[in-house]
């Protein structure tokens, strides 16, 4: 699979799949038997040549499905453990901006503790963004929150990837998702592909009766048919 | 509080710091049988105001120095209830020389105020305690490495008691401690040093009676320096045989080498 | 009062925490982190201090520091006196006894991280150190506290291997409990009874301290 620049790449498919270890593989934190990872034409990771750079070393941005929002850090801080190599006051003046950017003015100096689960995400998402990654990696970014919070971060994330220059990898398992954020889609099931392609296409045109199982659009089709 | 972490090491730091103790330093550390604890206090501190010399005491049992030092201990003189103890220790070359005769050791019959039996030194009413049950628990010191333990039980089975009395005894790891167990209230008396008995921190407990010496081994106490010996410890050595220190030892009932009882 | 044992005792026990902790933080991480073949015998032997008698962990001490194993022979040719009834020998020993009381609470704290918070730091680009420094060990501190507390408060109280291995040399071996038990035999009740009040009365500050700073920690990260 691959996915441009700009482009929101969309990996679904039941749980159990591996999509998280797909998304994981990516990030550099679990190392699989075998294959290529390449990233804007650097090589990530290449089981034949024995390539592997570690998650630290990848210039990757990621927002883990649990946010893991380091809990004794404030909101402000947790942004700038992402920032490195320039002196403390410009890695606050930047995370600062991150954080207005995903709307959190004010809750600079709150812990993990005392932001609701929406903020908590927004504050993980910058975290992400401040690695200034040449890919971002969201893991199930809405699954932890109620519906209403996550249409609102769903439409927050549509205005945000205009922005956004890399490509994106998303996880999730809500057709919604796929079809509200994503270009292109990956259908997952068992560990392997199953079909990949533009979302229209593979809508259209589900390869096989997994597909459609998968992507529950038994009704869509006895509809057309 | 993580932040404060500098400041917690910084304080363990200070306990680096501190000096550790003074080895270097000629303070001896001078290990003696538990019969002496009142007696070799006295002297050392008699031997402190006349040579402005300080001694590290350790009391227990002679025995149990005496494998301390083949461990390697770093004692400088030792003090021991029993002659024989010295003499293995300087067949195995741990000490300067075979030592020196400093008492002659006494045991007695302590029972506490309001115990059922006497303070009888034939060991009579001990007997008959026996017989009649009064006596449910009785302290010596342990045979195996306190020889003032092993001289009770010289006694004991010298009077015949041995067999009546060995289930009933309570084991004091040093003479000191069967002189703590037989006047704490929970035996109906005990075997102690004579020595003991005599301080009135013993004597206050309860009556004792000094038990005849026919009916055992003699106590023959043997002091020697051990071959890290200093000059502090040497000095010590020779005011144990001094006249002032002879009196202090004469005053807690040790018969001394040269003199009768 | 015995001035000296005290002394030597707030010392055996600061310096056994000193040496002890940052040895069960490598271990404790290390255990909490990583499975392998023989973890839970590695567990097991790190507890055993834990319920065997001080005697049996005095003897082998006494055997291991003794003049006649390599590692005595070793220490005394290094430093030209035996390990044995030496303030070095006992904290040796100090550190050995505590190890459970060090390493099971580090151990438990660094186990209560979850994995995910490794990761995010990872893809935060934090190097192995800075997460270890900024994110473990924050996390942890309650539990390196209580460690720290046990190792401190069980050091003041421990007998059994002090005096096997120690031999009750004042100044240089004698803590406060070989005191107590020395000042009672010489029925010196009273200064045994002022110790003994003194011991209490530490022990009891320093397990509540820790109460109070872990519970405070507890709340600032809940």
């Amino acid at each position: 699979m691959s996915v441009g620049a700009g482009e929101i790449l969309a990996l679904v498919g039941p749980s159990g799949s591996g999509k998280t270890t797909t998304l994981r593989t990516i990030a550099g934190l679990y190392r699989p038997a075998g294959g290529r990872i390449v990233c804007n034409g650097s090589v990530w990771f290449d089981s034949e040549s024995g390539i592997w750079i570690p998650a630290r070393q990848r210039q990757v941005g990621m927002v883990l499905q649990s946010y893991a929002l380091f809990p004794h850090l404030t909101a402000i801080e947790n942004v700038m453990e992402s920032l490195s190599g320039m002196p403390a006051d410009a890695r606050r003046a930047e995370a600062a901006a991150l954080l207005s950017r995903m709307h959190l003015d004010g809750l600079d100096d709150r812990r993990p503790a005392l932001l609701s689960g929406g903020q908590q995400q927004r504050v993980a998402v910058a975290r992400a963004l401040a690695r200034r990654p040449e890919l971002l990696l969201l893991d199930e970014p809405f699954s932890a929150v109620d519906r209403v919070t996550r249409r609102r971060l769903r439409a927050e994330l549509v205005e945000l990837r205009r922005e956004l220059p890399m490509p994106v990898v998303l996880v999730t398992h809500d057709l919604d998702d796929v079809v509200r954020l994503a270009d292109r889609m990956c259908v997952m099931h068992e560990g392997r592909i199953l079909q990949a392609g533009t979302v229209q296409d593979v809508m259209a045109q589900p390869a096989s009766a997994t597909v459609v199982e998968l992507l529950d659009l038994v009704d869509d089709m006895e509809l057309r048919t | 509080m993580f932040k404060r972490i500098p400041a917690i090491l910084g304080l363990l730091a200070i306990l680096i710091a501190a000096p550790l103790p003074a080895r270097a330093q000629d303070v001896p550390v001078v290990v003696a049988a538990a019969d002496l604890q009142f007696a070799l206090v006295e002297i050392a501190d008699a031997f402190k105001k006349d040579t402005q010399r300080e001694l590290k005491l350790t009391f227990g049992s002679s025995g149990n120095f005496a494998r301390q030092i083949e461990q390697g201990a770093p004692f400088q003189m030792y003090l021991s209830a029993d002659e024989q103890f010295v003499f293995s220790l300087a067949d195995k070359g741990l000490t300067l020389d075979r030592g020196t005769l400093y008492a002659i050791g006494r045991i007695v019959i302590i029972v506490p105020h309001g115990s059922p039996l006497k303070a009888d030194g034939t060991l009579a009413d001990l007997k008959a305690g026996l017989a009649d049950g009064r006596v449910k628990r009785f302290a010596i010191a342990n045979p195996e490495h306190a020889p003032y333990g092993a001289r009770a039980e010289e006694a004991l089975r010298h009077a015949g008691l041995w067999d009546s009395i060995k289930d009933k005894l309570v084991l004091g790891e040093n003479v000191s401690q069967a002189a703590q167990f037989a006047t704490a209230g929970g035996a109906q008396g005990g075997i102690i040093a004579y020595s003991l008995a005599l301080s009135a921190n013993v004597s206050k407990h309860g009556p004792y009676a000094l038990i005849d010496d026919t009916g055992h081994q003699p106590l023959r106490q043997q002091m020697v320096l051990l071959k890290k010996a200093g000059e502090t410890a040497k000095a010590f050595y020779a005011y144990m045989q001094s006249p002032s220190a002879r009196a202090i030892m004469r005053r807690y009932g040790f018969v001394l080498p040269g003199e009768q009882s | 009062m015995d001035w000296e044992a005290l002394w030597l005792t707030l010392k055996l026990a600061g310096l056994t925490v000193l040496v002890l902790i940052p040895l069960a933080i490598a271990v404790g991480r290390w255990l909490a982190v990583t499975s392998f073949r023989g973890k839970a015998v590695t567990e097991a032997a790190l507890a055993l201090p834990l319920v065997l008698p001080p005697t049996v962990v005095g003897f082998y001490l006494l055997v291991a520091f003794g003049s006649g194993s390599w590692f005595g022979q070793t220490y005394q040719s290094l430093f030209g006196h035996s390990l044995v009834f030496t303030f070095e020998g006992l904290l040796v020993a100090s550190v050995i006894v505590n190890i459970p009381f060090a390493v099971q609470p580090v151990q438990r704290a660094f186990e209560a991280i979850s994995p995910d918070l490794r990761d995010a730091a990872a893809t935060c680009g934090m190097s192995w150190w800075r997460m270890v420094w900024r994110i473990e060990l924050p996390l942890a501190w309650p539990g390196i506290l209580t460690g720290v507390v046990l190792t401190f408060a069980h050091t003041l109280g421990e007998f059994g291997v002090v005096l096997m291995v120690g031999g009750s040399i004042p100044g240089e071996t004698k803590t406060v409990a070989i005191a107590i038990y020395d000042r009672v035999q010489a029925f010196d009740d009273v200064a045994a009874a002022k110790m003994s009040a003194l011991l209490l009365a530490i022990s009891l500050v320093t397990i509540a301290l820790s109460y109070l700073l872990t519970q405070r920690l507890g709340r600032r990260y809940a």
